[in-house]
């Protein structure tokens, strides 16, 4: 049978006009691709495996409960391998090869700091948990929205828990020489001021110094009445705490989670130098005064412990973090759709998501989303199941 | 405060001159300066940390154990780092081929055994106190090491060949010395010498992969100090750095202690450009 012009054409625009029809059914079952940037390994990965965890979690229950619409969510990893260099290599692939929806992560600020640019130059929507200020910038990177605290909040925490819970005055800050180390006494030595409090002793020392007792003592006869380090360095920080611990010195040691890290425990000389050394943490992952944690977070560990899902080794707020993010990403897809713009519109009016982590809002103006009451701190030496009791002096929530 | 100042001063000061000590012998048997002298150290602390702590071998095995990896990587910084250079020691090549080998053992040991410090074990399960272990073995070891060096290089007949291709290498294998062995010979007992540094100072200076630039710097100034090659000068030389170093933490402290070390340093070289202990070397011919 031969098939004239009119026919063949006929057949072709029935065609296309089928493939037109049928593209929003097929698009609906598509699958919600969510680029995701954790270092799974490398020296940095032990935060990413933590996240890693909870966000997977939250991606398997999702799409058990029938997706997003029934759309499932499907989680496309790039391990960074703690690597800047890496995470902008996967991040191109996730936005040009993969044509991701939304890009969360990286989970290091190292890796975001080399990625957010990227990212916003491609108009990929990003959702990333990494505390250096620069990292969200609403006129620079419209797109990018973090659900975690700024440097600034978690130095604000530290300061306001000395000065206006433990009430002291006088106050020593030590950092080491690092970019953070530096970057964060700075910042925070002209707050302490502002609070009222009176720095007594500042000093900026190599990390890998064998010996603190010089600058120890010299905060002991400066009369300072609170020791606040700035440092990732668990070695530097053990040697503060040990040599406090060797002077028999008992003021309290406040500031950064490495503090409570069991890295830095390794290295103290006797469990009760761990004693009066308070870490940043966060008030809705901590256990309150009663020893209990907030219902939420009780109810997470219920579910984690039921899948089974390891916390000996990681810390709650990285499980709950990364949890949080897929619930977050699939309320605002459920809102709005898979649009970018449509997101970050949803997005920049997002008021109190009730994560398990804390409850996020941004504004246009504002994409900072953890509040700063949230930002507390806890007691070193209390960690079980990943989580710390609120250190002394706190109210109930 | 004196007590501070001398102990840990001592202390560190012992740790200073052996890596300096093995600066020396790895350039008085290749004319060259092995930047690698610092990282010998921090291997020391590491492999120290994972052989007692990690794997539960006792503390001796442990201690062989880090002795035999020092030495191991000294015998590969001599083959790959050193060896290939050594034609073309006036372009000093060394310089970059040693660093290179350093920064790829420095980055190795931080994706293996992880960028935080670890704990180093107690050596003898004694109470802490005062003039504690952590102090006095760097100094034990310090003694050690001169005394076997001294023996070594004046009463065997292996230290009277070190000695001679130290003098003149030329020389040396005309008359059927085996040069290349004994060059490789010496760089492990370099790599012993600086994995005990780091054994014996792990207590104070803790298993960590960034004591490696630190060591290899700190040591490197006993070196020019001292007078290159002269093993007593670096001795003095790395106990006066440590003294001063500890009494510039208390009286200047934070990093205006490293800045007052690295003034001083200078205003020497430049009224001593041999170092201290140094004088112009002269030969006959």
């Amino acid at each position: 049978m031969s098939i004239t012009r009119r026919q063949a054409l006929k057949s072709a625009s029935a065609a296309a006009l089928a493939t037109a029809i049928a593209k929003p059914a097929i698009a609906a079952k598509d699958p919600i691709l969510v680029g995701y940037l954790p270092a799974v390994t490398g020296p940095s990965s032990s935060t990413g495996i933590g996240i890693t965890r909870g966000t997977e979690l939250a991606v398997q229950e999702i799409n058990k409960a029938g997706g997003v619409d029934g759309r499932q969510i499907e989680l496309i990893t790039r391990d960074t391998q703690s690597d800047p260099t890496k995470a902008v290599n996967g991040a191109a692939e996730l936005t040009r090869a993969a044509k991701v929806s939304v890009v969360f992560g990286p989970l290091n600020s190292g890796e975001s700091l080399a990625v957010v640019p990227l990212l916003a130059r491609t108009k990929t929507l990003q959702i990333h948990p990494c505390w250096v200020d620069s990292l969200t910038d609403v006129k620079k990177y419209p797109l990018c929205f973090r659900n975690a605290p700024t440097n600034q909040q978690i130095g604000g925490a530290a300061n306001r828990y000395v000065v206006e819970v433990l009430k002291k005055k006088k106050v020593a800050v030590i950092s080491d020489t690092t970019g953070y180390g530096t970057a964060s006494a700075n910042a925070y030595v002209p707050m302490l001021k502002q609070m009222g409090a009176e720095v007594v002793y500042q000093g900026n020392v190599d990390a890998a110094n064998p010996d603190l007792k010089p600058e120890i003592l010299r905060m002991q006869s400066a009369g300072a009445e609170a020791i606040m380090p700035w440092s990732v360095n668990a070695g530097f920080l053990s040697r503060i705490i040990n040599t406090r611990g060797q002077l028999n010195w008992d003021v309290p040691i406040v500031g950064q989670t490495t503090l409570g890290s069991g890295q830095t425990k390794a290295l103290l000389e006797k469990p009760e130098y761990w004693g009066k050394v308070y870490p940043n943490n966060f008030r809705p992952v901590s256990y309150g005064a009663d020893g209990k944690l907030p219902p939420r977070a009780a109810a997470f560990i219920d579910r984690l412990r039921s899948n089974k899902i390891d916390m000996s080794d990681t810390l709650l707020w990285w499980i709950g973090v990364g949890y949080d993010s897929p619930y977050m990403l699939a309320e605002a897809i459920k809102a709005v759709g898979t649009d970018t713009e449509k997101l970050a519109g949803y997005f920049n009016k997002l008021k109190d998501f009730a994560g398990v982590y804390g409850d996020i809002s941004f504004t246009p103006e504002q994409h900072d989303g953890y509040p700063d009451k949230q930002v507390v701190m806890v007691e070193a030496n209390s960690l079980k199941d990943g989580a710390f009791n609120l250190a002394p002096g706190y109210g109930a929530a | 405060m004196v007590e501070s100042i001398v102990l840990s001063g001592v202390a560190i000061g012992c740790l200073y001159a052996l890596i300096a000590i093995a600066y020396n012998v790895m350039f008085s048997a290749s004319r060259v300066f092995s930047f690698t002298a610092g990282t010998l150290g921090m291997v020391g602390g590491v492999l120290g940390s994972i052989f007692v702590l990690r794997m539960g071998l006792p503390v001796w095995v442990g201690f062989l154990g880090a002795l035999a990896g020092g030495a191991l990587l000294g015998i590969v910084t001599e083959i790959v780092a050193v060896r290939p250079v050594l034609k073309s020691l006036d372009q000093h090549l060394y310089v970059l081929s040693t660093l290179a080998l350093a920064l790829i053992v420095q980055q190795f040991t931080a994706i293996e055994f992880g960028t935080d410090a670890q704990p180093f074990p107690r050596i003898f399960d004694i109470a802490r106190g005062g003039f504690d272990q952590q102090y006095w073995l760097p100094m034990l070891a310090c003694v050690v090491t001169i005394v076997g060096l001294e023996l070594l290089y004046r009463h065997t007949l292996v230290g009277h060949a070190f000695r001679a291709i130290a003098e003149d290498n030329y020389a040396a294998r005309a008359l059927g010395l085996p040069e290349r062995g004994l060059r490789l010979a010496s760089f492990a007992l370099a790599g012993a010498i600086g994995a005990l540094a780091g054994f014996a100072g792990g207590q104070l200076l803790l298993a960590f992969f960034a004591n490696a630039p630190m060591l290899t710097f700190y040591g490197f100034v006993p070196v020019a100090l001292g007078g290159m090659g002269n093993n007593r000068g670096a001795i003095v030389a790395g106990l006066i750095l440590g003294l001063f170093q500890q009494t510039a933490n208390f009286l200047v402290g934070g990093i205006f202690a490293s800045v007052a070390v690295f003034a001083a340093f200078i205003v020497v070289l430049l009224a001593f450009p041999d170092g201290l202990a140094g004088a112009s070397a002269q030969r006959r011919v």
